[in-house]
């Protein structure tokens, strides 16, 4: 062998040595990630997908309407109920049910909705979207305990002091919902401080959809061709109970989840209102679909398979806070956890028989669908999407009267999660508006966070260097940061005064401290 | 043959691979693969360790190599930068940590080319 040959040798074996140690974690990552979090992968055989039937929640009745409003009875309790064919599981629920019922309300008429705590931890009610006064909006120390007036005393950590403002009632609460906002879908959820994620995953979420005269006079498809659509992934022990990762399973005293979860929590089975991968028959006709995404951490690119024909598979015409000016078409739609998207999808550009997959480009395998529409064979649609749906008032960046600054960030040892290297406590305030002022908020991330800002809807008013994205339109309450991502938004604080949360909406990390206040006053 | 360049080139080329791949991982969690980031911590540290392998097997090259002495020092002084690149690092100050993670990167390829280099005891003995 010549000395070249053997140096060549060489150099080729350390040249494909490198290669390989370089190219292998390479390609094994090019994919990225669409969500921040880890999987959680279920302790059994996953049901097929498409074999039971969507349902949707009930609708609450009031049980008494009078000059103050609309009266609601809601009570927390643990039930058993089939998720997955064949098999118990223990939830928690509004009612004892999955999603809770529907509260139906009108814009401008209070919702006065009485909870009961048949639950063995505290729990907190949060109507995500409400323009709601501090008292009744949720702030997570505003504990319900349980009937027998357990406070369970968290153990000495940062944020975990006791809060002074707490305002804690034993077994029962009403919060008070004035509504006086524009129509749109809210949701209400479990928002108990460091235990959000696991209260949510257990199944304390529900819609409180809002109607206005607006929203009426249009021609849109309504009864049962208006789908609420709670999508949330949840993962299963191999004896049907949930399975989540909390340090503490009596979800009482240690919050958060396993270290190796603090990116968030990524389960395989995707369920459609409490129900995995269901089918639902549809006319040939246009749908109403209020897609939530009431996931702890995941995100979605939902997509028609097969897309219909000539494309332009959803046409929005809402987002978190109502209706959008005009609507506009959507190969897809990507949601965040909290996002809420208003779209008209047209079966009736199916040919009967069609079986339409809703599909998650975002997944794989088992999380790469989400559920599947039937389309029958009946026909008659009287509905329309007209030209123009609605008004939006731009708020000017020049007219604000405060710029700042927020940069969600892993706390530096992946334990945890800050807010401008600052972990949540209720009495740090992060950001003082004046009543009725407008701030321009700038959004810096490292991972994905959906940021939500309670009390408020703002608009967003660029990401990066460009302007909003292709779903930031309309009246926001939530923001899909991505990762390395900045963004702006801007917000009039004009309803009520008082203290409020904005936190990242990935309930691992919100759990985990990524919450700040702003007080407003 | 002379082997005293040997020890040197194996430990500084894993050494080279490794400090690449922090650029990987840190692409990768920059894109949103949670993960990414534990492993481009726990990645900092091998190849940490790479590097001050490669410090040791440079002394080979002087004793008994009767080679340059430098290479000790430059060697170890990447290792130095590499500690503080960490520090840096868990100090969230990426204002420095992303273009002193480059200048290692470069610094290890530019010691990784002169170790590979011909010399002339290669050919000498192959002679």
């Amino acid at each position: 062998m010549s000395p070249l040959s053997r140096r060549g040798f060489i150099g080729l074996v350390a040249g494909a040595g490198a290669a390989a140690g370089v190219g292998v974690p390479l390609l094994s990552g090019i994919a990225g990630a669409a969500s921040t979090g880890v999987a959680l992968t279920s302790q059994l055989p996953l049901p097929r997908p498409f074999t039971v039937p969507l349902t949707l929640p009930p609708v609450l009745r009031p049980t008494r309407s009078d000059a103050d409003g609309d009266h609601y009875e809601i009570t927390q309790r643990a039930a058993s109920v089939e998720i997955l064919p064949g098999l118990r599981t223990t939830i928690w629920g509004y009612n004892g049910i999955f999603p809770g019922p529907t509260i139906e309300s009108t814009s401008g008429r209070p919702a006065i909705v009485h909870h009961t705590n048949q639950l063995p931890v505290p729990v907190v009610v949060h109507l995500h979207g409400g323009h709601t006064p501090e008292d009744s909006d949720g702030y997570p120390t505003d504990f319900i305990l349980p009937g027998n007036g357990f406070n369970p005393v968290m153990p000495d950590m940062p944020g975990m002091a006791p809060d002074p403002l707490a305002k804690i009632t034993t077994g029962e609460r009403t919060y008070t919902f004035p509504l006086a906002q524009r129509a749109t879908a809210l949701w209400y959820h479990d928002h108990r401080m460091a235990f959000t994620g696991a209260s949510v995953w257990r199944g304390l979420a529900g819609f409180h959809l809002i109607r206005d005269a607006e929203e009426n006079a249009l021609p849109l498809p309504r009864g049962a061709r208006e789908l609420p659509l709670l999508i949330a992934d949840r993962a299963f022990n191999a004896d049907g109970s949930l399975r989540y990762p909390s340090k503490d399973p009596s979800l009482l005293m240690l919050p958060g989840v396993e270290q190796q979860y603090t990116g968030g929590v990524l389960a395989d089975v995707i369920l459609v209102n409490g129900r995995p991968w269901p089918v639902a028959n549809v006319d040939r006709a246009r749908y109403r679909l209020r897609l939530l995404n009431a996931s702890n951490a995941r995100r979605y690119q939902l997509t028609l398979d097969p897309p219909p024909p000539g494309g332009n598979a959803f046409t929005q015409i809402g987002s978190d806070g109502g209706l959008l000016t005009a609507p506009v078409p959507h190969e897809a739609i990507e949601m965040a956890p909290a996002e809420r998207f208003d779209v008209i999808v047209d079966f009736g550009r199916y040919p009967p028989g069609t079986e339409v997959v809703l599909a998650n480009g975002f997944g794989s395998g088992s999380t790469g669908v989400v559920m599947k529409f039937l389309v029958g064979s009946a026909t008659g649609d009287p509905s329309r999407i007209p030209d123009t749906l609605s008004t939006i008032t731009p708020l000017d960046p020049a007219h604000a009267d405060v710029t700042r600054d927020f940069h969600f960030a892993d706390a530096g040892d992946q334990s945890g999660w800050y807010i401008n290297g600052q972990p949540y406590s209720p009495t740090n305030i992060a950001a003082a508006p004046k009543l009725g002022s407008t701030e321009v908020w700038r959004l810096v991330a490292d991972f994905a966070h959906p940021i939500h800002l309670h009390l408020v809807h703002f608009q967003v008013l660029s990401r990066g260097l460009k302007g909003p994205g292709e779903y930031d339109r309309g009246w926001k309450d939530v923001i899909d940061l991505r990762p390395a991502e900045e963004a702006t938004i801007i917000a009039r604080f004009d309803d009520h005064p008082g203290r409020f949360v904005f936190h990242c909406h990935n309930l691992e990390h919100e759990d985990m401290a990524m919450m700040g206040n702003f007080r407003v006053s | 043959m002379t082997w005293h360049y040997w020890p040197y080139r194996i430990t500084l080329s894993v050494a080279a691979v490794l400090l690449f791949n922090q650029s990987v991982f840190a692409g990768q969690f920059l894109g949103g693969s949670y993960p990414s980031l534990a492993t481009h911590r726990e990645n900092a540290t091998y190849a940490g360790i790479a590097v001050l392998a490669a410090g040791i097997a440079a002394i080979a090259i002087r004793w008994p190599g009767k080679g340059p002495w430098w290479p000790i020092a430059a060697t170890f002084g990447l290792f130095g930068l590499i500690a503080l690149q960490i520090v840096l690092g868990f100090l969230r100050l990426l204002e420095i940590h992303i273009p002193l993670g480059v200048s290692i990167i470069v610094l290890a390829v530019l010691l990784l080319f002169w170790a590979w280099r011909k010399r002339p005891a290669d050919i000498e003995v192959a002679r």
